[in-house]
């Protein structure tokens, strides 16, 4: 029988910095560790862009040259473009940033570290399985940097097809470079379903008593869906490039039409994930900017369940709108009007969740604290890409933009400006209770600033360039397309400076940064469990059953 | 509230057929405590059913071809991973802690996850029921004493939990 413990055995061991940070299987360590990696390789990612940026200031090639590389232009110097350098950059760029990036940080980091607390449960389902998962992202990330560095094509290093990897570019791409990206793409796959299914678990079967599925905060929801849709779709992706891998080298001819495949039924397959995907990537964003919106407005969430269901509405729409990425192929015309009103629909949800957001505000005292000044950036810019998404849904529009910067412009809008802002948004409004420390208030507000006007000058202009019908992905553009391009990449820089600060402002905030110990240092109704728990929260939580009154604020739903 | 009273019907001696009845005149009980689970039986088979359904979407486009044999495995190894780690996820929890109250015996009986067993029994005469407010391992412990051991009884519980199950204890043993 278990005997009466009548004294407490409060006293955890210190851990070492090892086995803390390495054997980890504490939710909120491995949420720490996603949100570290992911800006590890996040800065790596921003540095391609850069590049890509400083490449294309100017007409003509002054960069990426045959001869070698340069960081400095040199007029004196002969100059032969590269144009697998530049394949390799927006390749890497976009792998980096869809598999390694954005997931990891806001599903690995803050849904890890949230999830579980605002559930009220003591950590997640399977802790272990939760270290294997984060292990296993590292492993995919490495592999993914090691296939940038391997012999590919092109005698090359490097794999230049874009990180959708269609055939036939990526079945004859020479070296091994592809091999590893597709292995790269399988671990991180691996490891997102495991991570799926621990989240999916935990919420399902680690919810506090009382707290039924309708009464679960809306980050956990976020969260849950997006678990369901990496579950539903990743396999998906994962079929796709194991084909891709027998037919690179083992001569099945899944995509081969010279063996009786077919080339679109690649892109049908990465698209039936790849859509699905982006919405992995802004979901958890949403929840963040709902809590995020509430706080700062002083009032609870304007329409909880229509939420719920906006959520659950446009995770399923989101599979089944794939081929409006592929109007170009030769679908058939009923094929195509389907595609379009299917992707029109989204507007619907997502019109349900802005206004309840914009609703959440009115009428509340709302506070422009640096987390509110990313929700509000957040809300307007994500909006402007959804509104070039509902032109780009138009499938006679689509002739005219596909593959122009238009596109670019439209999915950096709700990617760059939509899910990197709910990033940042969650850095601030998190930091102080992750960390017992508080970010100096005026340096948060001029990342935001410098952020938001230097990501809006890098892809504004390129709506215009995309209507002057430049087309995307390529190293060097004519004289007529000079002035926007200028404009574009000074933008990039602004926003590379403002992230080169931010990276300062977080070693700050952690070192020197003031110290909070407020539980709820946001002041207002402490609506999720984080802020009824000390700050920072102590190793273990929840290991006995948090109170109902401590998060049903509104019993009446 | 994850737990459950039982009147007892057999225990008493084969023989006379009754009810089994405590000295002062109460039927004898079983008290079964469990720890909360979130997911009902129903939601894991709604779940697992959308799930899927979900993977037939794509899979019904490949039927016929040799594609499928490329998607497939990677689909019912996603569903058979998840139906697993749902499954487990219950097996975790399947702790019960039933205490079973007859005439002359009180008798605690832990079952714990995967197979351990672990028991205690008293004479109800003795047995000392009571409640830690503050202190304890968790808040409201409630402890059972006698035999010359103190044990723990649905530590697992919620505070406002335990603190009903103090009550009903009280009332059940006093």
């Amino acid at each position: 029988m278990a005997d009466a413990a009548t004294h407490t055995h409060d006293h955890h061991e210190k851990k070492s910095f090892f086995v803390r940070w390495f054997m980890s299987t504490n939710h909120k360590d491995i949420g720490i560790l996603y949100l570290f990696t992911a800006a590890v390789v996040g800065f790596v990612s921003v540095a391609f862009t850069v590049y890509m940026r400083m490449e294309l200031a100017d007409p003509g090639v002054q960069y990426m040259c045959l001869e070698g590389a340069r960081l400095f232009a040199d007029p004196g110097a002969e100059c032969t473009p590269n144009g697998h350098l530049w394949n390799v950059m927006i390749t890497y760029h976009g792998v980096l940033m869809m598999f390694f990036v954005v997931i990891p940080a806001l599903f690995g980091g803050f849904g890890n570290y949230f999830m579980p607390l605002h559930i009220g449960a003591p950590d997640m389902a399977f802790p272990r399985m939760n270290n294997l998962s984060y292990w296993m992202y590292v492993a995919g990330t490495s592999l993914g940097i090691a296939s940038l560095l391997a012999p590919g094509g092109n005698d090359q290093l490097g794999s230049g097809v874009g990180w959708v990897l269609y055939p036939p570019l990526s079945t004859t791409e020479g070296g091994f470079s592809m091999d590893l990206a597709i292995f790269a793409v399988h671990l991180s796959g691996a490891s997102s379903i495991l991570g799926a299914i621990n989240m999916i678990t935990t919420f399902l079967n680690m919810r506090a008593p009382g707290m039924t599925l309708f009464k679960v905060p809306l980050f956990p929801w976020s969260i849950f869906v997006t678990a369901w849709l990496i579950l539903l779709s990743l396999p998906v992706l994962a079929g796709g490039i194991t084909m891709l891998l027998t037919d690179r080298n083992f001569g099945t001819t899944f995509f081969d039409p010279a063996g009786g495949g077919d080339p679109v039924l690649y892109q049908h397959i990465l698209w039936f994930f790849g859509h699905p995907e982006v919405y992995m990537i802004i979901l958890p964003g949403f929840g963040i900017i709902s809590h995020v919106i509430s706080k700062f407005s002083n009032k609870p969430l304007f329409g909880y369940l229509p939420m719920v269901w906006a959520l659950i509405a446009i995770g399923f729409l989101g599979f089944v709108v794939w081929a409006h990425h592929m109007y170009t192929v030769g679908m058939s015309i009923s094929q195509q009007s389907y595609f379009m009103l299917a992707t029109m629909v989204i507007a619907v949800p997502t019109g349900v969740k802005v206004f309840s957001w914009i609703a959440t505000m009115w009428g509340g005292s709302i506070e422009f604290k640096t987390p509110m000044l990313w929700a509000f950036g957040f809300l307007f810019l994500f909006t402007v890409g959804g509104v070039t998404g509902i032109v780009l849904s138009q499938a006679p529009i689509d002739r005219a933009y596909h593959d122009t910067y238009y596109v670019v412009a439209h999915f950096h809008y709700v990617m760059s400006l939509g899910a990197v802002f709910c990033i940042f948004a969650g850095i601030y409004y998190w930091i102080g209770k992750m960390s017992g420390r508080q970010y100096p208030e005026w340096a948060g507000k001029l990342h935001f600033w410098t952020m938001f006007v230097g990501a809006n000058l890098t892809f504004f202009p390129q709506h215009f360039l995309g209507r002057q019908g430049m087309p995307r992905r390529y190293i060097d553009y004519p004289e007529a397309f000079a002035y926007w391009n200028k404009l574009s990449s000074y933008g990039a820089f602004l926003s590379f400076a403002s992230f080169l600060f931010f990276i300062g402002v977080v070693f700050y905030t952690l070192k020197w940064g003031k110290r909070v110990s407020e539980e709820n240092y946001w002041g207002g109704e402490a609506e999720t469990l984080e802020w009824t728990l000390p700050t920072p929260p102590p190793e273990h939580t929840f290991e006995t059953l948090p109170k109902q009154e401590d998060w049903d604020k509104q019993p009446a739903h | 509230m994850p737990l459950k009273w039982e009147e007892l019907t057999s225990g008493a001696p084969d023989e006379t057929g009754a009810p089994c009845v405590r000295a002062d005149g109460r039927p004898c009980l079983r008290l079964t405590l469990w720890p909360h689970r979130s997911l009902p039986r129903k939601g894991f088979a709604a779940f697992i059913l959308i799930t899927y359904a979900m993977f037939l979407l794509p899979l019904m486009a490949f039927l016929g071809t040799a594609a499928l044999w490329g998607m497939l495995p990677f689909m019912l190894a996603t569903l058979a991973l998840v139906w697993f780690f749902l499954q487990r996820s219950y097996a975790d929890g399947a702790l019960r802690e039933v205490l079973t109250l007859k005439d002359d015996r009180v008798e605690l009986v832990r079952l714990e996850p995967r197979g351990k067993r672990l028991g205690w029994e008293a004479n109800p005469h003795w047995v000392r029921v009571e409640i830690l407010p503050e202190g304890g391992p968790v808040e409201n412990y409630v402890t059972l004493r006698g035999n010359r051991r103190t044990v723990e009884i649905g530590a697992f519980l919620s505070p406002e939990e335990r603190a009903r199950l103090y009550l009903e204890l009280r009332r059940a043993l006093g």
